[in-house]
């Protein structure tokens, strides 16, 4: 996409709380938010082709970390959110030496990572110290020293701040040598190891990165809702959450995740709309299984791809 | 259960992630048929079984089919947007709450001196291995059965003999989809399950299957009972909340140590 | 060619926008009516106790409207616009925020605790009284009457009918002393178990702390708190453990899906007790439960909120209840929804302006309500947390395959039968 499309882009997303109601405004902000989080997975499942459905577990690991300092210790989650995006790099880094020292490829990682993510979930649902399976309950003071907003409005530009953020990390590091190393370490693995490169160091720095990132957002995730609880931010459901929006916007795309993120959290929205008035349950999961069965077989690099083909054609 | 799961593996390399959602419809469809017909699962199991054989050729035949030369990410994608489908399905046509079949059987304990045995879980014990058994006869001693076993070990060595691989791959496919329907019924009077169960079975078969070992049916066997046993034990001297926790501790041990499992072969 | 993209993307983005914007237009109706904004989740895993809230509410506010609506306000109807949250705390966010958008004055809400919080932060973020129908975790309320006794927050918003864990705590402890006193034993063996998780985990703590409290003369074996991972598949060696324990009384804290195998397992291991006392859960006593598990939940004693039967208001509701929703008991969920719209246009009554939220607080928090059909030990009324100190459980028993209140003496229906028969 060209620089001045981009510009238009994100002046657009700049102006839009000006124009929109709460609701939607709260629509957007779940994008943005999402979109970010399916960028942070994009360094690691799109460029490298790691695929992890395990990352709420480092939503969790950054939202729990600063929700607890904050509690307990006062620190303002400004702070707490970097420490929280440390421990889930560091949590990375061990899922990543276990799973990448020990060759672990596709299905076996993927593995690991649910294991790790579960195991997370469990011992968190076992803590006293951390709410146990009740959680934590974010007193809601709109003290912005406390990361918290009276108007939705902030929100939702730290939302936006963050998506870009996480997409300028992903575009720095395409454009980079890192990047084409990630590329092919995704394509063939093999053929990288036979010429010299440390695949292992690549790998780790995609899967650490990727894990800071998708941390602070945990902690935009606990400021915003006011209450974390193991099931839903270690749960699989976040994960899938995760990885769908950049495997049907497009993995290994810098824009595929965002389109994606723009694509499905308002289909989840009115599917929720729509068949929860006749008490349909998790009919937008039963969408998001069919979305995912059609991409993967007719649209295998996802929706952008497939969409700048067809404009570039046009 | 697991031993469809390896069979599946075994022969076209794909990963069902839909394994536990299948088995959940199975216990579903023995739900139906005790409840509307008053079928006993006990019985019904074999009509499951038929059921999702068919459920398990059509997803192989229109899905999987398509994609057994694509890399593996897609398949595992594919098969999560399938056990998506399936789980949610259920709970859009069953509801949330978790169902359960009274089956006379159910009811009924042993008493064998001092112990307690459990009817119900002893049938079931006894049909898996019959079930088993039979699943290996039909490997190893049927025309069928011994293209299965050539297509999984060697699929241009089965084309050049002029085995028709894409029917070998459905009836593959059908037969692993055949154990867990069968899985499921026999397993809905002992266990109450729900829509979501279908997660925690799905871990438990990978558990299994991958300290057995992927494509091997003894390993899928021996895994099973291992795991069992370990389980139970934990729960015994750990908290048993944490139960979870050592099946998940386990797989991940497993996973680092021996992906190919004890009795499996090396992942090509 | 890129540019065309340009173009369109920006096109779309502002259409979607613009959609998006526009999407809940609230069409003012032509006669004004008070909206208050139902969260519940009707969908999902809490789906069936979520649609009972539902109901419970609809109905009330029918019963509100045909009785002339609000009286001092010229007969202003009320109006409900309803919210799922899938019992994802995003959605209570995003529902609290849409109802609000479409002109929704007052909340309600939302069963878990976590959607709960989240509406929780808009109802202070855009002065919104809201009334707590269910939703048991402590802080929810604390939380707020901490922020504003800090000046953090001028006003609190947040007020809720319904016991905290807490209070289920202290209630059960108590009732389990009378009963015990009552059946003239002294059991030193309750063993307590429960499912893992949330719920199961507030419960217990709630319980355990009362016990500490009131050091009653009847003991727990307190070192050995049996919990299993919910939903479970197999409980035969916590059972087990159970058993070694040679519990005098077994206090199950249950979900649907544990009951289902815990209490045949009990029978199958064949456990003696005096009997089993629930100190409050779901599982022991709805219509699905009972059907499932028959005998097996036969003298099963819990602690739940539990409708007062014996006001001809109550079962006059309850059998309209259960047309409507084809055979189900009006019980907690039903109840406390139709109560908290109840409370609400009591408070609108008495409300100094209806277009001013803090006027609309101000009414709320002095409420002292005592047509409430849900057993409460006194008039509504809230204290400095916001929470109602008199909403109370009640013990009920399955008596005949039939859940019916037994303690407190005032609220019985039937006779307490403890300890169990013997088999």
């Amino acid at each position: 996409m060209k620089p001045a499309a981009l510009l238009v882009a994100v002046a657009v997303l700049l102006a839009l709380p000006a124009v929109l109601n709460a609701y939607a405004l709260t629509i957007f902000i779940l994008i943005l938010f999402y979109g970010f989080l399916a960028q942070a997975w994009n360094i690691l499942g799109g460029y490298t082709g790691q695929l992890s459905v395990g990352h709420a577990a480092f939503v969790g690991v950054g939202g729990y970390t600063s929700a607890v300092l904050a509690a307990n210790w006062a620190i303002t989650p400004w702070l707490g959110m970097f420490v929280g995006a440390g421990l889930a790099a560091v949590l990375g880094a061990i899922i990543g030496y276990l799973g990448f020292r020990f060759g672990l490829r596709g299905f076996y990682f993927v593995l690991l990572t649910v294991a790790f993510a579960e195991v997370c979930r469990i011992l968190v649902s076992n803590i006293d110290a951390l709410g146990g399976a009740l959680g934590l309950y974010i007193t809601f003071t709109g003290n912005p020293r406390q990361f918290q907003f009276q108007d939705q409005r902030v929100y939702y530009y730290i939302a936006l701040a963050l998506m870009l953020l996480a997409t300028a990390v992903a575009a720095l590091i395409e454009r980079r040598r890192f990047g084409i190393y990630l590329t092919a370490i995704r394509e063939d693995e093999g053929a990288c190891e036979a010429l010299g490169v440390d695949t292992f160091r690549y790998k780790m720095l995609a899967m650490v990165v990727s894990s800071f990132l998708t941390g602070l957002g945990g902690t935009f995730y606990a400021f915003y809702l006011f209450s974390l609880q193991p099931n839903t931010v270690f749960g699989i459901p976040l994960s899938v959450e995760i990885i769908i929006r950049p495997i049907i916007g497009g993995a290994g795309t810098l824009l595929g995740p965002i389109l994606g993120s723009f694509i499905l959290t308002p289909l989840a929205e009115l599917s929720r709309q729509y068949f929860g008035q006749s008490g349909l349950h998790g009919a937008h999961l039963i969408v998001y299984g069919l979305l995912l069965v059609s991409v993967v077989l007719f649209l295998p690099q996802g929706a952008y791809p497939y969409l700048r083909r067809l404009f570039n054609r046009a | 259960m697991a031993v469809g799961l390896t069979l599946i593996f075994g022969v076209m390399r794909v990963v069902n992630f839909a394994h536990g959602d299948m088995m959940v419809w199975g216990m579903y469809l023995a739900f139906v048929l005790a409840t509307r017909i008053g079928l006993d699962p006990y019985l019904s199991f074999v009509l499951c079984a038929a059921a999702l054989f068919l459920l398990g050729v059509a997803v192989q035949r229109g899905l999987v089919d398509r994609i057994v030369d694509a890399p593996h990410e897609m398949q595992i994608l594919l098969m999560l947007g399938v056990a998506l489908v399936l789980e949610n399905l259920a709970l859009a046509v069953f509801g949330p709450e978790p169902a359960r079949i009274r089956s006379l059987l159910a009811r009924l304990t042993w008493e064998v001196g001092p112990l307690y045995v459990d009817v119900a879980r002893l049938v079931t014990f006894v049909v898996a291995i019959v079930l088993t058994l039979a699943l290996w006869l039909f490997l190893f001693r049927t025309e069928l059965g011994r293209l299965i076993r050539a297509s999984a070990d060697n699929p241009y060595g089965a084309l050049v003999i002029g085995a028709d691989v894409r029917r070998i791959y459905a009836a593959a496919f059908g037969i692993g989809a055949a154990c867990v329907g069968a899985a499921g019924a026999l397993v809905a009077p002992i266990l109450p399950f729900q829509p979501t169960t279908g997660l925690s079975l799905s871990v438990t078969s990978f558990n299994i299957v991958i300290i057995g070992g992927m494509g091997s049916l003894v390993g899928a066997f021996i895994g099973g009972l291992l795991v069992s046993v370990a389980e139970s034990l934990g729960a015994v001297f750990l908290k048993p909340s944490l139960k979870e926790l050592f099946s998940f501790g386990l797989l991940i041990l497993i996973l680092l140590l021996r992906p190919a499992g004890l009795f499996g072969k090396r992942a090509t | 060619m890129t540019t065309r993209l340009t173009r369109r993307t920006f096109l779309a983005t502002a259409a979607a926008g613009a959609a998006v914007a526009g999407f809940p237009l609230p069409l003012r109706a032509q006669a004004k009516t008070f909206k208050i904004g139902a969260v519940h989740p009707v969908t999902g895993p809490l789906a069936e106790p979520g649609q009972a809230c539902r109901l419970g509410a609809q109905m009330a506010v029918e019963a509100v409207n045909a009785a002339g609506g609000i009286k001092s306000k010229g007969g202003l109807r009320l109006e409900l616009i309803v919210g799922d949250t899938q019992t994802k705390p995003e959605n209570g966010r995003v529902e609290a925020e849409r109802v609000v958008a479409q002109g929704a004055q007052m909340l309600l809400g939302s069963f878990d605790s976590g959607s709960t919080n989240a509406m929780v932060s808009v109802a202070q973020q855009r002065r919104v009284p809201f009334l707590i129908d269910i939703a048991a975790a402590d802080p929810i309320t604390a939380n707020v009457a901490k922020s504003v006794k800090e000046g953090q927050q001028k006003v609190q918003y947040v007020y809720r009918n319904f016991p905290t864990g807490s209070g289920f705590g202290r209630g059960a402890v108590r009732y389990f002393t009378e009963i015990f006193a009552e059946a003239k034993v002294t059991p030193t063996r309750v063993v307590v178990m429960y499912c893992n998780d949330l719920f199961g985990q507030n419960q217990s703590r709630g319980f355990m702390a009362a016990y500490k409290a009131a050091k009653p003369a009847w003991q727990v074996v307190e070192d050995e708190v049996i919990a299993w991972p919910e939903p479970p598949t197999d409980l035969s060696t916590e059972v087990s453990k159970l058993k070694s324990l040679k519990p005098d009384v077994i206090a199950p804290i249950t979900r649907p899906a544990s009951a289902q195998l815990l209490l045949p397992e009990i029978r199958k291991q064949r456990v003696e007790s005096l009997g089993i006392v629930g100190p409050g859960s779901p599982g022991l006593y709805e219509a699905g439960q009972l059907a499932a598990l028959k005998e097996d939940l036969e003298y099963v004693l819990t602690s739940v909120p539990w409708a007062n039967f014996k006001n001809p208001k109550t079962t006059g509701v309850a059998e309209a209840y259960r047309k409507r929703s084809n055979g189900k008991t009006f019980d907690t969920n039903s109840g406390y929804s139709y109560d908290a719209v109840f409370v609400i246009a009591d408070t609108l009554e008495r409300a100094a302006k209806l277009d001013d939220p803090d006027a609309i607080v101000e009414a709320l928090r002095t409420t002292n309500y005592s047509a409430g059909l849900m057993q409460y030990g006194g008039p509504i009324v809230f204290n400095e947390l916001g929470d109602n100190p008199n909403a109370i459980p009640t013990m009920i028993q399955i008596l005949g395959q039939k859940p019916v209140a037994v303690w407190p003496r005032e609220a019985a229906v039937q006779k307490l039968v403890f300890p169990r028969p013997k088999a």
